[in-house]
Parts: C-alpha cells; structure tokens; sequence
C-alpha cells in the first residue's frame, strides 16, 4: 500500500487555478522528490496534500481518503509539512516550537523523550533550546522547522524547498539528516526542490512539475539518462 | 508635601487603573491571536455588566452572578468571532475593522432595548437592588488608615482581584498546552495549522476569553459608579486601548502595566494639577505621555519589536 497517492489533483487561489490534476505516489519508506521551477506548483501540491487551500481530486494517506480532511486532521493522520521559508515560531522558544509540534500527540514523557532525541540529531538546537526561534540563524530555523514537524511523529514528511536561502553546505547537511531518516526510521519522505543536483542523488524517484502538470517521473537513473530531460531540467 | 494624599491618590489610581488593565488584556489576547483591534471590546464588557445587574435583580449573590457574566460575556465574544468576525476577515481585514465598530453599536442598542437609558439600579422604580453588587465591602465606613491615608477595602480588593487574573492568564499562557496552542497561532498562524494546532477553536476562545475578562472590568467599574449606564464604558475603552499601547500590544503583563499606570497618572495629574488639567483635560495627559513613550519606544513598553534573523 502506497503511504500517499494523488489522483487527478487540482488546487489554485481563488478564480486562478495551479494545479491541472497531477497525479503522484509515494511508497511506504520511499524518498520521493517533485522537481520544478519557480511557479511551477510545487508549493500549491504541499499546501494542497496538507489541507491549507481546497482541492478537488482524490488525496490518500495510507487509504484513508483525507480529501475533505482539515488540516489538523491530516496532521493527526500521520502527515507533516515543513513549509517554505520559515516553518517555525519565531517568538517561541525553540522548545516550545518543538512543544507545539507535538501538540497532536498526548503523554508528556514520550514527548520530552523525542525532544531530547531531536537535540542530538541536531546538536546547535539542543544548545539554543531557550532562544527565541527568531534569533536562530536561517540553518537552524531550518532545522528547527524540520524537527518540529518530526515531533508529531509522522508516517509521511513534506519537505518544501529546504534548501531555500541556505548555503550549500548546510543544504547538504539537511539533506543528509533527511537522508538518513529515511533510511534509519522508515520515514517516507515527498521533497519539492529547485536544485536539482543533491535532491536526485537521495531520491528514489523523481517527479518533474511543469505549470501545474506531472511532465516526466521515474527513477533518477531513468531521468539523468534521458538526454532531453537532463539538459532540459537537470542542467548537467 | 502631603504625604497621606498622595499615598491616597496613588491607591485610587491604581484601582482605577485596574479596570483599564482588564479592557486592554482583552484587546492584546485578540490582537495577538488575529492582529485585530476590537473596538466591540467596551461594549461586549457592557452587555455581561447589565447581565449581572439582573442577575442581582434576580437575588443571586454577586459573586456568583459574576462568573455567570463571564459566562454571557464568553458566549457573546466566541459568537461574535464565529459568525461575524471569521468569515469577514477571510474576505477583508479591513471589514472586520468595520464590523467590530457595528458590534459595538448594536450591542449598545440592544442594551438600551432591553435595560432603557436610564442609570441603573433606579431604585424605587422598578429595581429591588440599592447600587449596583458590589464585589467587595463598600460602605462608607469599610477602609482602613494606613499612614494617615484612609484606604477603601474595595480599592484592594480589585487590585487584587487583577493581579490574580493576570496569574491565572499567564498559567494559562505559559504552563498549559492550550496557552502554548494560543502562543504559536499568534506567531505563525500557517505553521500553527501544520502543527495540527485547531486554529478556529484557539480563536474563537480568544474571543470568549477576552470578553470575559471585558465582563470582571465592567462589572468592577458598576460597582465602583454605583450604577450601569450605557456610558459606562466609553471612556474605559479609550483608557484601555490607551493602555494596552502603552504596555505593548502584544504583551498581556504590559497591558496590566499599562493599565495602572494610565490610572497613576490620570490621578496624580487631575489631583495636583486640577488647576489646569483638572477633569476634563486628565485623558489628553494621559495620552501625550504615552505619545511620548511610543516615540522612544514604538512597539510599547513590553511588546515585541518584530526582528527576526534573515
């Protein structure tokens, strides 16, 4: 059974609509990334699979048709965004930023277990758990973004540009954070990208996004060999 | 320098100050939560302060007709959000600025529909009660000399009954999992639904919470007039707002600060300066000292200056 499954989703803002029914899958444990340029629509897809605008087609998490589901119902069903930009509370504390992540689930000391857990995979929040979000540099807001949307325990992380405003070598450190994740608990993993080059080599499968329609998907093997589309979207 | 006085003029403004400081916790906990001023909040206080006037009407002890106030004023603030507030400002903020000016208008309409126009209780004509409940002792004869100033034990205990308020919200804010709920929406409302944080219910409680607390103020301010009136709250309204400004609109412990010390002031300048300032001119005092702060400090004593790292 596939952990998410898209069917003929479209999804827009107001009188103009993005998405022209895209259809996609992720597999249980599968690192999944949607490739795309700037107004491509791979932001309105995140937004449209967590419930923040309305969409028609047919949204599945693990076979629950979650459709007409409300955001906070579909973060209960298993479903975490790290959103674009900044996906934290500036004026929290970076442990109440995590505190709020959790606040789907019930029982005090399994959470604080997770946090400290979360601390040691990212080390620089651990030390700064008394700081006010806001004054985190944009890395660890990243980061900061990333382990609040794991304290809710997901099945299944939406990860929306990461990589943003970030310099590459803590892009590559989020990325091999995710990576391992992944690999090391199971998480199945949907990741938007711009930048090409270090989302394909973790990826399983890739989807290029083009004005609101699916142009091309397969393994990265399968979309790095084919001459047209590497020149065309992989600029390698 | 008459020392007695002024420790007198100090108490009266500080309990004064108390009721700015109920009005302006309910305009930050809104504010905070959708960035909105609502200007209904005076009025909704208004309406659960003649609800408790009838509850009296009825024999029900003071106390107890208070918490039902609260009760009135939190329905009428989470309905208020519900059906007018939610899906106007969905539309256009600026509506809701619109909309919060009518709410305030019709509920004083529908005060003088039901309660008339006249200064209630009218003892005599239709009303059981002689003043309006007092929440605490407040016959002449119920004070106390402390160095030589005569202190009214209602003037304590409604600073008290503040500063307990004012414990209880920030318990609520700081220790609980809805207080951490309501933090976080007011933060970053989008990430906040991507918690799985229900938006809607954190703020339509806003609402009621604030309209509540509306309801102590205007309940206290009845007591200390010994009358309702559909006035009663025009000025406090302008007091609090004041308030909350001064104490930084996004911060519940300034808008307590910020609500006793626009009653300081309001005191001591109208009582040592009655010459010129007197009672007419004590609320444009009040309001150019506070121009003053903000131009030294724009986001109010205690608000957050929005920085953020980029």
């Amino acid at each position: 059974m596939s952990m998410l499954r898209v069917v003929g989703l479209s999804a827009g803002y107001g009188p103009v609509s993005v998405l022209q029914g895209i259809d996609l899958e992720v597999g249980e444990g599968e690192f999944v990334v949607m490739l795309g340029a700037n107004g491509a629509g791979k932001t309105t897809t995140m937004r449209a699979i967590s419930g923040l605008i309305s969409r028609q087609g047919l949204v599945e998490v693990a076979g629950d048709d979650i459709t007409k589901w409300s955001p906070d119902h579909i973060v209960r069903a298993g479903v975490a965004q790290v959103p674009q930009g900044r996906g934290t509370f500036p004026e929290l504390s970076v442990e109440d930023n995590m505190l709020a992540g959790a606040y789907v689930r019930h029982g005090g000391h399994d959470v604080r277990d997770d946090m400290h857990k979360w601390f040691e995979v990212f080390p620089r929040l651990g030390e700064r758990r008394h700081q006010r979000a806001g004054s985190l540099s944009g890395g660890e807001q990243q980061m900061l973004a990333i382990a609040r949307a794991l304290m809710s325990r997901p099945k299944l992380l939406l990860c929306d540009e990461p990589s943003l405003g970030l310099a590459p070598l803590i892009t590559q450190e989020l990325f091999g954070v995710l990576e391992r994740l992944n690999r090391d608990e199971g998480l199945s993993v949907l990741l938007v990208e711009q930048n090409a080059n270090l989302a394909m080599h973790i990826a399983s499968r890739v989807y290029l996004l083009e004005t609101g329609n699916i142009v091309a998907s397969g393994t990265s093997a399968e979309l790095s060999a084919d001459d047209s589309i590497r020149k065309a979207y992989l600029g390698f | 320098m008459d020392f007695s006085l002024l420790l007198q003029r100090v108490i009266d403004g500080i309990s004064q100050g108390s009721v700015y400081a109920l009005i302006a916790l309910g305009l930050v906990i809104i504010y905070r939560g959708t960035g909105h001023l609502n200007f209904a909040q005076g009025e909704m206080a208004l309406f659960a302060t003649y609800c408790v006037y009838q509850f009296g009407e009825w024999g029900i002890p003071v106390w107890i007709a208070l918490f039902m106030g609260m009760g009135v004023g939190f329905v009428v603030g989470a309905v208020s959000e519900v059906t007018l507030i939610r899906p106007i400002s969905k539309k256009s903020p600026f509506a809701v600025f619109i909309v919060t000016l009518g709410l305030f208008t019709f509920l004083n309409w529908l005060d003088g529909a039901i309660w008339g126009n006249q200064q209630l209780p009218n003892s005599g004509v239709g009303s059981k009660q002689q003043s309006f409940p007092d929440l605490f002792p407040a016959d002449p004869e119920d004070q106390f000399n402390f160095l030589g100033a005569s202190i009214r034990y209602e003037r304590i205990g409604i600073l008290l009954l503040v500063l307990v308020i004012t414990g209880l919200l920030f318990l609520l804010f700081n220790k609980t999992k809805f207080g951490l709920a309501m933090r976080a929406v007011a933060s970053n409302t989008e990430s906040a639904k991507l918690a799985g944080i229900r938006t809607n219910l954190v703020l339509m409680v806003s609402w009621g919470l604030a309209a509540a607390i509306g309801a102590v103020g205007g309940v206290v301010m009845g007591g200390l007039n010994n009358s309702v009136g559909l006035g009663l709250m025009f000025s406090i309204f302008i007091y609090g707002s004041a308030a909350a400004t001064l104490g930084g609109f996004d911060s519940p412990g300034g808008a307590v600060v910020g609500g006793l010390a626009i009653g300081l002031i309001e005191n001591l300048s109208s009582g040592y300066a009655q010459k010129w300032i007197g009672q007419e001119l004590k609320l444009a005092v009040a309001l150019a000292i506070i121009v003053a702060v903000l131009l030294v400090k724009p986001s109010g004593l205690f608000g957050t200056e929005k920085v953020e790292r980029v």
